[in-house]
């Protein structure tokens, strides 16, 4: 039993390295603009499937393929934003966000059941089904890939974030749009940029969740829940924040499947979001509500 | 059909006129009160115009959708609070109805109808302690933590013994056959909406909606103007659960059966968003419109042509929501609004102000985003 | 805002309105002509059915609607149904019980059709068949097999397939019949939380017990799963030596076997209650090296010795193309819908659903391409043949009931994953 959780403990955490990598852009997207992208769950799925597309086509491998499908995913996140997003005003915005972006999710899954049919496929690569031992447990190696893959991509985004004049106009714009504005940052076009940021950095996501999940043009909804859940945890905006909900979440979940039922761990999964918000309404890793009404 | 469309319109148009004041009171309230006699009229005399069993059975489905829209509209549109996890009351009243059903042996007919109300009571028990959770949180995190509780419910429904797991449970069977089936569930079902329609417009014109207005506009300023905001939304959202509650019930019987992904349909709550936000946010006519257009049209996409529907169905909200960003109705309002206004009065300064809604100057745009 | 745009959106929207309005019209005008006196000679037979053809079983919806449409071919080619042709009228339901109810309700009252063949799944089968029920029509159905649907006692509901509590009942019984040095000891039951797969393992679970086969791990788990891993692995640790695996998809089943691949856990028998019957689909995910030694329970499969089988195989093959080993289950199912039906119609020389549903009761063996069918009086085919299959060398091959005609030697232990 106890080599069981530990196993779990591992699984969790590397789990939920590639869950921070699909949170990040999500939380990127709400920190700076303020809307909810339901849309994030396909696109994972849409870059799981270019993925696919170069591995099995062209014979890429699922890492190189990174360096086409991140800027692909990158182009599709400005377009999105420029076309759609930007056109939304008002005091509905937020909830006009939801709805625009479910519209956009539907679109790109019927684009993709129309291309790909709703059959399952799967990313392979000789490292999918493999591991290797340490500590006397079998470690898979596209987990420990894809969770080395996560910090190398969460820090480049935090180095972005923290140590860029772009990262400060992020930011800038994060904490207070207008006055962002007037000590003159462009703020349409660094909400332009963190969209499509926060799009790319979800192709990573994607091949990695291909590769660990079979999947087909539906699987990006039972995605898009959990995700916002760890969103909410760590704190909207926060990268660090994500990882930390992400591997908490992920982690927690794990033990309770092993230790008591996975049905249950489900629904613990979403019943902690609940408890940590009564508790401290601004998440786990939260400013205090860093954009009160 | 096509007569409760316009009915719905002038019904919007008229409600609309009659906040800007721009007629006289009298004349405005009698072109009311007769578009809604026309509206009652033809909500009751449909099934025996339209009388063919399939028309029946959808029109049965848009009233399921115009009630649940309507009730969360009455919380939703006038307190600004975007509650995704209504579902939860729509799956309550299902198994209420169910179980309740089961356990006495209640033989299918007329009888089984008087668990309606029961749904409804169920979803307010509730919809309390779901309330007092999610509304201390705002804005995102309260749209977030409905989901979760959302699917803390569809996994209850799944695992604890009460609603037998994963088969779901029958519904007794009713003895009407043929075309006479939908019949007794079409005007229970226009019963719920007829009463949700009055709350929902009654919680409009009173002080408590006045209260409910505040909150939307600046939740904190209402506070200190000394609006009990805590007590206000939660009766706002205990009140908006009730009819969800009560034609949840009413599907869980119409279908025969409920099981948990049916109950407890995450695409329930992003369904009746779009026809609250299609008709228009906060107006009693426009969440109507959205789900009389919606719920037929969505039925009609699936079965024409299942390639292309989830295409056509997000091109189609892409349009109306960037073409008419605040809805149907309050756009269509303020246009005839505007028309009228520039015919009768030349200042473009009153027109704006009469119609409540003049293009980029919304009244509530201007309290809320200048904070920012 | 312009105003000349709105008053174009309010147009559209109001078109779409009416269009929609005036298509339900037009195809109620429609069905008097397909309808009308069934005694004129050579106006087709018209049969109507709702599928999922897009949605969560959408897979299964699309096998079925090819099974409906070979039998369909097959019957127009022979003369047709009592002398008249056959007509398809399928409708897509997107696996929801809402659009499931509706579409009977027009296939019945607006279209006219005939006759009516089921849904896919337990879940649609239930809503769908009261539908049918206050019609008096036969609801004759492949993919409704969970005691749910018979629970209802419904009059009218037929299902030609094997009843789903006993698929997994001759793989239960080969493994307690091996000697004692080869049996196993424990056994691993994971479920999906799904009124398919739940009713089978209990089941399987009390044979291997009496056996003396200890459970060592029985969990349910959601039907929805995003990361499988932590379950497979406890799978894994509890080193059972057999896993019964309750599946509904190919996803569970090949995220199982990729975690059990990295876990090095191999043991010695691994059934899977649906995926690996889905044949190439089932390939693609789990890549061919890891199939080996995969069982399933089913009630067909492309190489079962039945002359009309291999015949609907041969002809599966000619329209699509692909091998026999591409040819799903579900086209077997809902083939055998259609065979089912044309036999009762044939035999009662009408289309009367009195007559038909009283001849499919009366206890008489019909034929179909999954062998024979007899219905009790629930509308279980007490006759049906259950088998195992299991993945040898690339094909599908029958090993189960030991000693049953067809049936090839299980490998057994089954060899290492990748092997």
């Amino acid at each position: 039993m106890a080599s069981s959780i530990l196993k779990a403990v591992i699984d969790g955490v590397l789990t939920g390295g590639v869950y921070a990598l699909m949170a990040a852009g999500l939380t990127l997207i709400f920190g700076v603009m303020d809307i909810i992208n339901i849309a994030q769950g396909v696109l994972v799925v849409l870059a799981a499937y270019l993925s696919y597309v170069l591995s099995t086509q062209l014979g890429i491998d699922l890492f190189v393929g990174l360096l086409i499908t991140v800027p692909t995913l990158f182009v599709v996140g400005v377009v999105v934003e420029w076309a759609f997003i930007r056109r939304l005003a008002g005091r509905e915005r937020t909830a006009m966000s939801i709805l625009v972006t479910y519209a956009v999710a539907i679109i790109i899954e019927g684009l993709l059941i129309r291309q790909f049919s709703t059959d399952y496929v799967q990313l392979n690569a000789w490292y999918v089904d493999r591991s290797f031992r340490l500590l006397g447990l079998y470690l898979p190696y596209i987990y420990v890939f894809g969770f080395a893959l996560a910090a190398a991509l969460l820090a480049a985004l935090y180095m972005v974030l923290y140590r860029t004049r772009f990262g400060r106009s992020v930011r800038a714009a994060m904490q207070d749009r207008s006055a962002a504005r007037l000590v003159g940052v462009n703020v349409e076009r660094v909400a332009t940029l963190t969209f499509g940021l926060g799009v790319a950095v979800t192709a990573a996501g994607g091949m990695v969740f291909g590769a660990t999940n079979a999947f087909n043009p539906n699987s990006g909804y039972d995605l898009i829940s959990r995700l916002l859940t760890i969103v909410i945890l760590g704190g909207m905006g926060s990268i660090g924040g994500a990882l930390g909900a992400a591997v908490f979440m992920l982690t927690l979940e794990d033990v309770v499947s092993v230790v008591w039922s996975p049905t249950w761990s489900t629904l613990v999964f979403f019943a902690a979001l609940v408890i940590v918000l009564s508790v401290k309404p601004t998440g786990l890793f939260g400013r205090a509500a860093a954009r009160a009404q | 059909m096509s007569e409760r469309v316009v009915a719905a319109a002038e019904e919007g148009q008229v409600v609309e006129l009659r906040r800007s004041g721009r007629r006289p009171r009298a004349v405005a309230n009698g072109v009311r009160a007769a578009a809604i006699l026309v509206a009652l009229v033809v909500l009751a005399v449909f099934p025996l115009v339209f009388s063919n069993p399939a028309v029946t059975t959808i029109a049965f489905f848009t009233l399921v959708f115009m009630t649940s829209t309507t009730a969360w509209n009455g919380f939703a549109g006038y307190s600004g609070y975007i509650p995704l996890g209504h579902a939860v009351f729509f799956g309550t009243g299902a198994y209420t109805l169910a179980i309740v059903a089961q356990d006495l042996h209640m033989p299918g007919g007329y009888g089984v109808f008087w668990l309606v109300p029961l749904a409804g009571a169920a979803a307010l028990v509730v919809a309390i302690p779901f309330g007092l959770i999610a509304l201390r949180t705002r804005r995102h995190t309260f749209v977030v933590i409905t989901i979760a509780i959302f699917f803390i419910f569809q996994l209850l429904s799944f695992n604890l013994g009460i609603t037998q797991g994963s088969s779901g449970i029958q519904t007794p069977t009713p003895p009407w056959f043929g075309g006479a089936f939908n019949i007794p569930f079409y005007y229970v079902g226009a019963v719920i909406l007829v009463l949700s329609i009055a709350v929902s417009w009654f919680i409009r014109r009173s002080r408590f909606g006045l209260q409910t207005l505040a909150i939307r506009d600046d939740e904190d300023r209402a506070r200190g103007l000394g609006v009990q905001v805590g007590r206000v939304k939660l009766v706002g959202y205990v009140i908006s659960a009730i009819p969800v509650g009560m034609v949840g019930a009413l599907y869980a019987y119409f279908i025969g059966q409920i099981f948990p992904q049916s109950a407890f349909d995450p695409l329930f709550d992003i369904t009746i968003a779009l026809m609250a936000f299609l008709g228009g946010l906060g107006t009693v006519s426009g969440p109507l419109l959205g789900a009389l257009v919606l719920e037929p049209l969505q039925q009609y996409f699936t079965v024409s042509d299942p390639s292309y529907y989830l295409i056509a169905y997000g091109a189609l909200f892409l349009i109306v929501i960037l073409a008419l960003p605040r809805g149907v109705v309050p756009t269509v309002g303020a246009w005839i609004g505007n028309r009228r206004a520039r015919r009768a009065a030349p200042s473009p300064a009153a027109a704006g102000e009469a119609s409540g809604g003049a293009p980029g100057g919304t009244r509530y745009a201007a309290t809320v985003r200048s904070g920012e | 805002m312009g105003s000349r745009r709105v008053a174009r959106m309010m147009g559209l929207l109001a078109a779409v309105g009416l269009l929609a309005a005036a298509c339900s019209n037009a195809s109620g005008g429609n069905s008097s002509s397909t309808s009308g006196s069934s005694s004129s000679s050579k106006q087709p037979i018209v049969i109507g059915a709702s599928l999922s053809l897009s949605g969560d079983f959408s897979a299964d919806g699309q096998a079925f609607q090819r099974g409906y449409q070979l039998w369909a071919d097959y019957v127009n080619s022979h003369g047709g149904l009592l002398g008249r042709p056959v007509k398809l009228d399928i409708v897509s339901d997107a696996s929801s019980p809402t659009q499931v109810v509706t579409n009977y309700q027009q296939l019945i009252t607006v279209d006219h059709v005939n006759l009516l063949f089921g849904p896919f799944s337990t879940l649609l089968t239930v809503p769908s068949a009261k539908v049918a029920a206050r019609y008096g029509y036969a609801m004759v159905e492949g993919a409704g097999g969970a005691p749910a649907v018979f629970q209802l006692k419904l009059p009218n509901v037929f299902d030609v397939s094997l009843p789903v509590a006993d698929d997994l009942v001759p793989f239960a019984q080969w493994i307690a019949s091996l000697p004692a040095s080869q049996r196993p000891k424990t056994a691993a039951y994971p479920t999906s939380n799904d009124p398919f797969t739940e009713p089978q393992l209990p089941v399987a679970e009390k044979i291997l017990q009496a056996a003396g086969v200890r459970t060592v791990y029985f969990k349910v788990f959601p039907a929805e799963v995003t990361d499988y891993t932590p379950i497979a692995d406890q799978v894994a640790s509890s080193g059972a030596q057999i896993v019964l695996l309750g599946s509904v998809d190919v996803p569970t089943v090949s995220a199982f076997i990729q975690a059990f691949a990295q876990q090095h856990y191999n043991p010695k028998a691994f059934i899977a209650t649906a995926g690996p019957d889905q044949g190439a689909s089932f390939v693609k995910a789990v890549g061919a090296s890891n199939t080996e030694g995969v069982m399933v329970p089913n009630g067909w499969f492309p190489g079962y010795p039945n002359a009309q089988s291999q015949a609907m195989v041969q002809a599966y093959i000619q329209k699509w193309g692909g091998t026999p080993s591409d040819v799903n289950a579900d086209v077997a199912e809902g083939y055998s819908v259609g065979q089912v039906l044309a036999q009762a119609v044939e035999a009662t020389h009408s289309l009367d659903q009195s007559k038909i549903i009283a001849y499919l009761h009366s206890g008489v063996v019909l034929q179909s391409v999954q062998g024979a069918v007899q219905f009790d009086s629930l509308g279980e085919n007490g006759k049906a043949a259950a088998f195992a299959f299991q993945w040898q060398h690339g094909n599908l091959v029958q090993v189960l009931p030991v000693g049953a005609p067809g049936s090839k030697a299980a490998e057994y232990p089954k060899p290492a994953w990748g092997g």
